[in-house]
């Protein structure tokens, strides 16, 4: 095993118990993801006003606020008692933190996007008995994406004083693309009852590979202790 | 010899200075610093709050890098993707850089992964005997003590058997008692051949305690003086800009004006 694949299971491995101890993040996230789900559920009329693929808008909402709440969550650890200045003097190169703290998020969103999604589904009578390989695939690569950018925005902003919300806005309009691509694939899915292609998930793809890409390189120069 | 002259050193250079300066947001923090560090050495660095103490530790510990100049640590010229160099050195801040939801062990045992520590396990309960905290091993860190914490940060800092060990404040926050063992542990690395800079700002403990001190003032070097040719009144007109009273053979005051905002 190389010294970067060691310290890359080092870093998530320490995320992971951290979190199964503290139960800080994914508890709350959980329940921000649901109540997300019930307010708008009743705010727009549950079931009869709301169509399928509106539901899939609605989802997306309770994502994008989860999402963030959890990559503010799991930078502040790293800010705490300045832990991140410890981890930026291991001989190590600082993009394994990234791909370490991205690997760790990830895990985090989809395991919040486990209980969300169904409650969502439930909640709105999504029937996603046409397509839920597909369904899962789009949101899959589109949380890929959105977790890439969130990872570092969540270490550039966590450096400023101007926490609480300076993530969102950032975060937000950046993966305004990915919401719009994967909305329209759910619409061609689930309402027109027209198969997503691989050139369509293609460009989801290509969305991750940049925000990944760039995230990576860009990383270790947001990085100040 | 000048006060503010660089201590000249016979051993090799663990860290070179060549006008190194630092700004931040359009501010100079430090500014054409001059100096180095030999193999061996116990260096304490002075200075008044702002005077940039902890940015230059930072510097050396290459947490951040300087916006003008060089930096050699190792005889090796520092840049941003210089990640093998860390490996020697090693670092105790004011803050712990502990995660308090992990055990003791559980913290040493995930920063020795992160070296490359063999046997990081019999490493981490090795360390905790050394600073005494064996028996608490699998107590998780929130649940310390200012100063058990700091035991911890030490043996942290001290697992990967750096060659230089950079102290930022580490006697902040710590009992008599506490300080004086922490006093005891950094003399006894140092005369087992370990390279020491302690940024600090107990004058009479540092000149105690380090062989040769240097006062910044305003990101400036005012002083670079073996400990025992200065006193606490020199060193404090220095760090406050006072006119000095100069010892035999000084001539710090053509160097000790600030230039621009002092922070």
């Amino acid at each position: 095993m190389t010294p970067a694949i060691r310290q890359f299971i080092t870093l998530i491995g320490k995320d992971l118990r951290i979190e199964a101890r503290s139960r800080q993040t994914l508890g709350l996230v959980v329940v921000l993801g649901l109540l997300i789900i019930v307010v708008l559920g009743l705010g727009l009329g549950v079931q009869n006003n709301v169509p399928g693929v509106s539901a899939t808008a609605v989802l997306w909402v309770a994502y994008l606020f989860s999402g963030v709440l959890c990559f503010e969550k799991t930078m502040a650890v790293e800010r705490s008692d300045g832990v991140l200045s410890g981890l930026l003097m291991a001989p190590m190169d600082r993009g394994v933190i990234y791909l370490a703290k991205l690997t760790s998020n990830l895990i985090l969103v989809f395991a919040v996007a486990m209980v969300v999604t169904p409650a969502g589904v439930l909640f709105f009578g999504f029937d996603l008995s046409a397509a839920p390989l597909t369904f899962a695939t789009i949101m899959g690569l589109s949380i890929i994406g959105f977790t890439s950018v969130g990872t570092l925005f969540s270490a550039i902003v966590s450096s400023t004083r101007l926490q609480g919300g300076l993530l969102a806005m950032m975060v937000f309009p950046i993966t305004l693309p990915l919401v719009i691509a994967s909305t329209q694939m759910m619409v061609q899915t689930f309402r027109d009852r027209n198969p997503v292609g691989v050139s369509s998930l293609g460009i989801l793809f290509a969305f991750d590979l940049i925000f990944l890409t760039a995230s990576w390189l860009v990383f270790e120069f947001v990085l100040e202790p | 010899m000048p006060l503010a002259q660089s201590v000249k050193t016979t051993t090799p250079a663990v860290i070179r200075l060549a006008k190194l300066g630092k700004t931040i947001d359009d501010r100079p923090i430090l500014r054409e610093l001059d100096f180095e560090v030999a193999s061996g050495e116990f260096v304490a660095i002075l200075g008044s709050n702002g005077a940039g103490k902890s940015t230059l530790l930072k510097i050396l510990a290459t947490l951040t890098p300087p916006s003008s100049g060089e930096l050699h640590l190792f005889d090796q010229k520092i840049d941003r993707t210089t990640a093998s160099i860390r490996a020697r050195i090693g670092m105790i801040g004011h803050q712990s850089m502990l995660y308090g939801e992990l055990t003791a062990k559980e913290n040493l045992h995930f920063f020795a992964k992160l070296y490359g520590v063999k046997s990081p396990s019999s490493r981490a309960n090795e360390m905790l005997q050394t600073v005494g905290l064996l028996d608490r091993a699998d107590d998780p860190v929130k649940a310390f003590s200012r100063g058990m914490t700091q035991r911890v940060a030490i043996a942290r800092a001290l697992l990967h058997d750096p060659q230089l060990l950079l102290a930022d404040e580490p006697f902040a926050g710590l009992d008599e008692a506490s300080s004086r063992s922490l006093e005891g542990l950094l003399s006894l690395l140092n005369q087992s051949g370990k390279t020491i800079v302690l940024v600090n700002h107990d004058v009479r403990q540092t000149l105690a305690l380090a062989r040769r001190v240097m006062v910044l003032r305003a990101g400036r070097k005012v002083i670079d003086a073996l400990a025992g040719e200065l006193t606490v009144e020199i060193v404090l007109d220095a760090m406050n800009g006072a006119v000095l009273a100069r010892p035999v053979g000084a001539d710090i005051g053509a160097d000790v004006r600030p230039e621009g905002p002092v922070q």
